[in-house]
């Protein structure tokens, strides 16, 4: 009764209390938790959801359809001893540094070409990103049919001029150039239209200004052109190396018909590939997931390698650098000093 | 109930809700009178689908729902099976039948739904291969792949040999005689060959065994003499010399086309594939007869009614109607599945003679291949233990592997991915 009869008072004494309290803060926010929930449930749906499960099958033997039988971390175990994975692993840097490099030397060039041309500017411009929106399977089978072994194009080429022929599709080089020159075809113009807007955000006036120095055009392109496109160099670097690390497609239609899809001696299979193969072919959607946990590191280690050498402020790294040089010279001077206190103490 | 604004939301949520999570009882696809159907493209007559499509046979009220899956049809068949949900009711099953087997419970027994009394109808080997080793039915035979020596007349003319199918089952019973003749016809015309790769020897060889790589018990045979010697024999058709080495579906093609392939013990449906496709000109020029080494059988497809069936009767008097030896004389025409009923092979359309192969009746040759071919036991392993062995030989064709080398690093690597699944 005490208890009722304490209360009771504040009730009456503040009757209005509930009514001016402020509404529940989350109910009010609740149509703006609407309004940006699309995105955030789609991306629960198929970005985390299956991130997650992904982790949970990896864990897991599992064939797709009947029990999931809990293995631990015995898939990583048999991936860290398979020499297959390892051999994806070196092919795809092989096929990546094959295809990426020229790739790159070649656009910058292009793109020099296209912001020097005069005439027909539009049309070069679309002739060459052609490539990139063409369907990958159509190019492959064209591909296919140029680098065949016995009847393709290529070899009938060197036999015309006297060379020997190359087994493209059989030999582990052949595979990997012949895989190389696809991505390259195909990413190039990409790469080209990216360098030409890089190039045309150079200023005339940087270059009019070299060419009144006396610049000759090769010291124009690298003393100028390269260093003020570092950026844009930067970052189709970056995007190929995700790219690159990714190469499936071109190898999974070259030896699709075959029965291994990384062609003879597996010499074409990429990290992804093998993936499919473990999880769509061989129904080992554990190991498969394995392996794209394992793509995942490996992508990690690659971002902090460039985000090493390429990110940060610039100048910022500068003065850290100026700063730890500072630090080092000071330090060493103390060190000579004690050095020589300890001389004097001795002496 | 007056249509307010929040009633309407209150109604859509829960619809999307239960779209999303699929629940309620609709697991099969399709409408409650659509019996779905998944297969891939190439694998039915059109003109039978088009009448079920109509009305199933016997079920006036119930209609078939086809789908052709263009690409990646068994990745698409498990995730929908892996789903639980929106399953098709009768899915094509291929050649790899075996692989399901450890999840049989996903099928109906088509035992149970009458299949006993229609066993007779069909060829027994064929027919135990949808049968798992437990005895339950779960896959309806549909097309079958009897193998066969293919040859070119012109070619064999030129280096003396008898052209009259008897004849050349004659000179070449087995595989010794067989590269024998090779080398004699290679000798006649410089270049000629008798296989496109080596994984075909092998493979064709195989495909003559009572027995494959396992028992149905799970003990491992694969590092027996049977697969020994079909490896061996395969790499000794490279080292004579009578391989055209073609890896790849353009250079397979090709060396039809450009005549260097002018024998080739292959499964029925490379009549089409082969010659007729990628060699219209050599018409007239191939004829067929008994291959070397013995009948065998490569290829062939199956149909599965799912456990989310929602009509189960239906669907089995569909699937047994589109395999009767009639319909299946039918689907011989377009688009050439070779029947697995022996009562449709002296239906006069399969009998007529093709002028392709010379005025010859092929399907009596098959027909000789598919009755007696022995049958061997699949195994849900056979692809894993397949792939190695097959890219071994690659191996050995394309890049000079020492084929000892070759045989032990496809047996550590079988021994390995069997370990992990389970299997040994």
């Amino acid at each position: 009764m005490a208890v009722t009869s304490k209360t009771a008072p504040a009730a009456i004494t503040r009757p209005s209390a509930a009514a001016e309290k402020p509404p529940n803060k989350y109910r009010q926010a609740f149509p703006q938790y609407a309004a940006v929930s699309p995105f955030f449930i789609l991306f629960a749906i198929f970005g985390a959801f299956p991130v997650l499960f992904s982790i949970w099958i990896s864990f897991h033997s599992w064939d797709g359809i009947g029990q999931m039988k809990w293995v631990g971390l015995e898939q990583y175990r048999y991936l860290l001893t398979d020499e297959t994975f390892w051999k994806t692993i070196g092919n795809t840097m092989i096929i990546w540094v094959l295809s990426t490099v020229p790739m790159l030397l070649l656009a910058l060039v292009i793109a020099n070409a296209l912001h020097n041309a005069t005439r027909l500017r539009t049309f070069y411009r679309i002739a060459y990103f052609i490539p990139n929106v063409t369907s990958v399977v159509a190019i492959t089978l064209v591909f296919g049919s140029i680098f065949s072994n016995n009847f393709g194009l290529l070899n009938a080429f060197l036999r015309s001029i006297g060379v020997g022929e190359v087994q493209w599709l059989t030999s582990p080089w052949g595979i990997k150039i012949a895989i190389a020159t696809i991505v390259t075809w195909r990413w190039v113009g990409y790469n080209a239209i990216i360098y030409l807007a890089g190039l045309q955000a150079i200023s005339a006036d940087v270059y009019e200004a070299a060419k009144v120095d006396g610049a000759s055009p090769r010291q124009t392109f690298w003393r100028i052109t390269v260093p003020m496109m570092r950026p844009v160099i930067l970052f189709t670097a970056v995007t190929s190396t995700i790219g690159g690390l990714q190469i499936f497609t071109e190898s999974r239609v070259l030896f699709g018909d075959t029965s291994n899809i990384g062609g003879p001696g597996d010499a074409g299979l990429t990290i992804v590939s093998y993936l499919y193969q473990s999880a769509f072919i061989k129904n080992q959607f554990g190991y498969g997931a394995a392996i794209g946990w394992a793509l995942f590191i490996l992508i990690v280690l690659f971002s902090i390698i460039n985000w090493r050498l390429i990110g940060g402020n610039d100048d910022e790294r500068l003065t850290r650098r100026a700063a730890r040089r500072v630090e080092r010279r000071i330090a060493a001077q103390n060190a000579k000093r004690e050095a020589a206190d300890v001389h004097a103490n001795v002496d | 109930m007056t249509l307010s604004r929040r009633h309407f939301l209150a109604a859509g949520s829960a619809v999307a809700a239960a779209g999303l999570t699929g629940c309620g009882s609709r697991s099969s696809l399709g409408g409650s009178n659509e019996l779905s159907m998944w297969t891939w493209v190439g694998s039915v007559n059109d003109d039978l689908i088009g009448q079920a499509e109509k009305a199933i046979p016997g079920y006036d009220g119930m209609k078939l729902a086809m789908t052709r899956i263009g690409s990646n049809y068994k990745t698409k068949v498990l995730t929908a099976l892996a789903g639980k949900s929106l399953v098709p009711d009768i899915v094509a099953i291929n050649d790899d039948v075996a692989t399901y087997f450890p999840n049989a419970d996903q099928f109906h027994d088509l035992y149970d739904l009458g299949a006993k009394e229609l066993e007779k109808d069909f060829l027994p080997w064929k027919w135990k291969w949808g049968v798992t080793p437990q005895g339950k039915m779960m896959a309806y035979p549909m097309d079958t792949g009897p193998t066969a020596l293919f040859y070119r007349t012109d070619i064999f003319q030129k280096a003396g040999v008898d052209i009259d199918p008897a004849a050349v089952a004659g000179i070449a019973p087995d595989w010794d005689a067989f590269i024998t003749l090779g080398k004699k016809l290679k000798q006649a015309v410089p270049g000629s060959a008798i296989t496109d790769n080596i994984t075909s020897i092998y493979g064709y060889r195989m495909a003559q065994q009572s027995k494959r790589y396992m028992t149905p018990d799970g003990q491992y045979l694969g590092d027996q003499d049977h697969v020994r010697q079909s490896f061996d024999l395969a790499v000794r058709v490279v080292k004579e010399g009578l391989s055209a080495n073609a890896q790849n579906s353009t250079d397979k093609n090709a060396v039809v086309t450009n005549g260097q392939l002018v024998a080739y013990n292959g499964a029925v449906w490379w009549a089409q594939l082969g010659p007729k496709n990628a060699a219209p000109k050599t018409k007239g020029l191939w004829r067929v007869t008994a291959a070397p080494g013995g009948a065998g059988n490569k290829g062939g497809s199956f149909l599965a009614i799912t456990k989310y069936c929602k009509n189960p009767k239906a669907a089995f008097a569909f699937i047994s109607w589109l395999e009767s030896a009639k319909n299946q004389a039918q689907a011989f025409l377009d688009p050439v599945l070779f029947p697995s009923t022996p009562a449709s092979y002296t239906d006069s359309r399969l009998s007529a003679p093709d002028p392709f192969f010379g005025g010859q009746k092929i399907v009596d040759v098959f027909a000789e291949s598919a009755k007696k071919y022995p049958g061997a036991y699949f195994s849900p392993y056979d692809t894993i233990i397949d792939t190695p062995i097959g890219a071994e030989l690659v191996n050995v064709e394309a890049s000079g592997k020492d084929p000892d080398q070759a045989w032990a690093d496809a047996q550590h690597q079988i021994e390995r991915e069997l370990t992990r699944a389970g299997a040994i």
